[in-house]
């Protein structure tokens, strides 16, 4: 009895000590893309989260209501998979019980996990592009980056004028996120007079693009987009094409993946490349985080980098004015009501209430830029309605 | 681009990954053959083969060829140690085998993401440019490529043939106990056959890492598609392990060029299903008796 008594007494003095312990600590998650293709997204999103956690941390903590909270971050990784990311965010929720996540990455990972979110009211900041991600019916759903519904019909406006471009091909992942980035796109290249004459899909491990780009440019295209490919593929994609004689001009409507494409392609091969960007390089603030990100992580930037960073900020600053690092609900009212917030984006905002019913989509200025001897050159600054 | 080119393309693109997946099925079958071991850290050897090319390439900069044999040579040491301490315990037992194999996989891999990170990792090329005959366009890397896989099983066919050490490997993926009686040390026999079988997997990795790009995950798909060509070929046999491995090089790359990658993959299944249930023991492989 008297061995029960003192397991008894050391396991409750455990309980107390660990309680007091973790009572001083703010979890934040981190779920993305840690391996395979989307690395570069992933690590740009746990680079973002452990960079806002360093600037307060450096502080002795965040100071919400008188209380200063050390912060942790809990990253798993999704493998860019639905079912991996939906137990990874369950992990979180459940085990860890974490409320606040950077995450999910995909638009797969992001349909399976926002009813689970939403049940459980986690504040997610995704980077998912489906038009899906954000609903009336997903309150705690938050997107940082501006996906490409709202950039790509300015953007392919712009580039088909400029190019003159009629016959576009692609390849996309077939899953979620490729089938949905491929319709879109389609239909906004349509919009604006040019074709699709290939389309085609992929699984998401293929590293070898020859047979299927043999297969597109047998159809004749001007130009081929890259959107909707990770990184990795479309430096991948990049290279194949120009191996086989492709010598028209390539398009990354989509997510950044400047840094991957340079690397994986080589300069030579990336000359009359037009992309995305959604910061503007030239920014003194934006320079900053670039060195900060790099000196630390040793890898080139990702642009969605700084957008999570922001968003992590904007949690941070509506914590401490809704006085509360538990209930999500104070949390997100808060977030809602910043306006003109700073970042190293510049002042940012909420909109997206027309098109999506939530107004949890981050506002910020994007760019168009051509690759030029290894580097990109903004050619176009774009809002959601025009490029110029 | 009219339907000749596009098959001339189909062509060299198959003879490519042919050349790739016969490396990769070659030292496959030839542990299966000698050892009866089914070695599912097949495709991690050749994770390593490419993460030494890397490595020595880009940082060392020296000649590919060097960085091929210094892959070919640590990855088969690293084999033969691991036949000798992992593997060779479970001789008696297929099963425990394969399942210490598959351990090994896992801890290969994961260490390998410890090591590396899990980032994939750009190769520079070895040869840029592209040969142009007529309207085809032939990538000198992928030409590389198949030049040095016909090199080096042409060099791994003369070994086996000609030399006794090849001849003792060979008696003893026939008949172990005869070997034996023959003299043949079979205890030396396993470790070089399997470290010679990684290090064709490693050659296979480093010589693809330009090509594609290397990183920890890079193993898995050769494995697969490995086991795939030696299920075809005929399990145990090396020119089944040839022949199957360019023949599904060429039925990927045709009906991917033709029908698109989704139904070629179903269609590379479906043609292996058919050639198995005209021929169960594979291409050129022998009915157990």
């Amino acid at each position: 009895m008297r061995g029960f008594l003192k397991v008894a007494l050391l396991s409750t003095a455990c309980a107390v000590s660990s309680y007091s312990a973790s009572a001083q600590t703010l979890k934040l998650g981190v779920l993305a893309t840690l391996s395979g293709a989307g690395t570069a997204w992933g690590l740009a999103m746990q680079g973002a989260a452990e960079l806002a956690a360093e600037d307060v941390n450096s502080k002795g903590g965040l100071e919400v209501g008188g209380k200063k909270y050390k912060v942790e971050i809990v990253a798993y990784d999704d493998h860019y998979k639905a079912a991996d990311a939906l137990t990874a965010f369950n992990r979180m929720v459940f085990d860890d019980s974490i409320k606040f996540v950077v995450g999910p990455l995909g638009s797969a990972p992001a349909l399976a996990l926002l009813p689970v979110s939403t049940e459980n009211k986690v504040i997610t900041m995704t980077m998912a592009f489906t038009p899906k991600a954000l609903s009336a019916d997903y309150k705690y759903s938050f997107r940082p980056v501006i996906p490409s519904d709202v950039f790509s019909d300015p953007q392919i406006k712009w580039v088909v004028q400029k190019l003159g471009a009629k016959k576009i091909g692609g390849l996309f992942p077939n899953d979620e996120s490729g089938q949905q980035v491929g319709a879109a796109n389609e239909a906004a290249y349509e919009a604006v007079g040019a074709k699709f004459v290939a389309k085609e899909f992929f699984e998401r491990e293929r590293v070898d693009f020859v047979p299927l780009l043999t297969r597109v440019l047998a159809k004749g295209i001007d130009a081929f987009e890259l959107n909707g490919n990770a990184p990795q593929t479309a430096g991948l994609l990049v290279k194949q094409l120009r191996e086989l004689g492709f010598k028209g001009p390539i398009i990354r409507t989509g997510g950044d993946a400047t840094a991957d494409i340079l690397k994986v392609a080589g300069k030579d091969a990336t000359e009359n490349v037009y992309v995305h960007q959604p910061i503007n390089t030239d920014s003194p603030a934006i320079q900053e985080y670039t060195k900060r990100f790099e000196t630390k992580y040793k890898t080139p930037l990702n642009a969605f980098s700084p957008f999570f960073y922001a968003n992590v900020q904007m949690v941070f600053a509506a914590m401490q004015k809704s006085g509360t690092v538990t209930d999500s609900d104070k949390v997100r009212e808060a977030m809602l009501g910043l306006k003109d917030f700073e970042t190293v984006l510049g002042k940012v905002n909420w909109i997206g209430e027309a098109q999506w019913k939530s107004n949890q989509q981050l506002d910020a200025p994007f760019y168009v830029a051509l690759l030029k001897g290894g580097a990109a050159q903004v050619v176009a600054k774009c809002t959601p309605k025009v490029c110029e | 681009m009219d339907y000749s080119i596009l098959l001339g393309q189909a062509v060299l693109n198959g003879l490519v990954i042919g050349a790739m997946y016969m490396l990769m099925a070659v030292g496959f079958t030839l542990v299966f053959g000698i050892m009866r071991v089914v070695n599912f850290a097949h495709g991690e050897f050749y994770m390593l083969g490419a993460f030494a090319g890397f490595f020595t390439y880009v940082y060392w900069e020296i000649p590919f060829v060097v960085c091929l044999l210094i892959a070919a040579l640590t990855i088969g040491v690293l084999g033969m140690l691991v036949e000798r301490t992992l593997i060779q315990p479970f001789r008696s037992d297929e099963m425990s085998g394969m399942i210490a194999t598959l351990a090994i996989s896992v801890i290969i891999q994961n260490g390998a993401v410890l090591l590396w990170g899990p980032q994939p990792r750009a190769m520079p090329d070895i040869v840029t440019g592209t040969l142009a005959i007529g309207p085809f366009s032939f990538p000198w890397s992928r030409l590389v490529v198949i030049a040095a896989a016909a090199l080096i099983f042409t060099a791994f066919w003369l070994f086996m043939q000609r030399t006794r050490l090849g001849r003792a490997m060979r008696a003893v993926a026939q008949d172990t106990e005869t070997a034996l009686i023959q003299g043949i040390r079979v205890n030396y026999i396993y470790p070089l056959a399997f470290g010679m079988s990684v290090a064709l997997a490693a050659l296979a990795g480093a010589l693809m890492g330009p090509v594609f790009s290397v990183s920890p995950f890079v193993g898995l798909t050769p494995m697969l598609k490995a086991f795939v060509v030696v299920i075809l070929g005929g399990l145990g046999s090396v020119p089944g392990a040839v022949v199957g491995g360019l023949l599904l090089g060429m039925i990927e790359s045709f009906t991917a060029t033709i029908f698109g990658s989704l139904v070629s993959d179903i269609l590379q299944l479906l043609l292996v299903i058919l050639i198995l249930l005209v021929r169960p023991a594979g291409l050129l492989g022998q009915r157990e008796a």
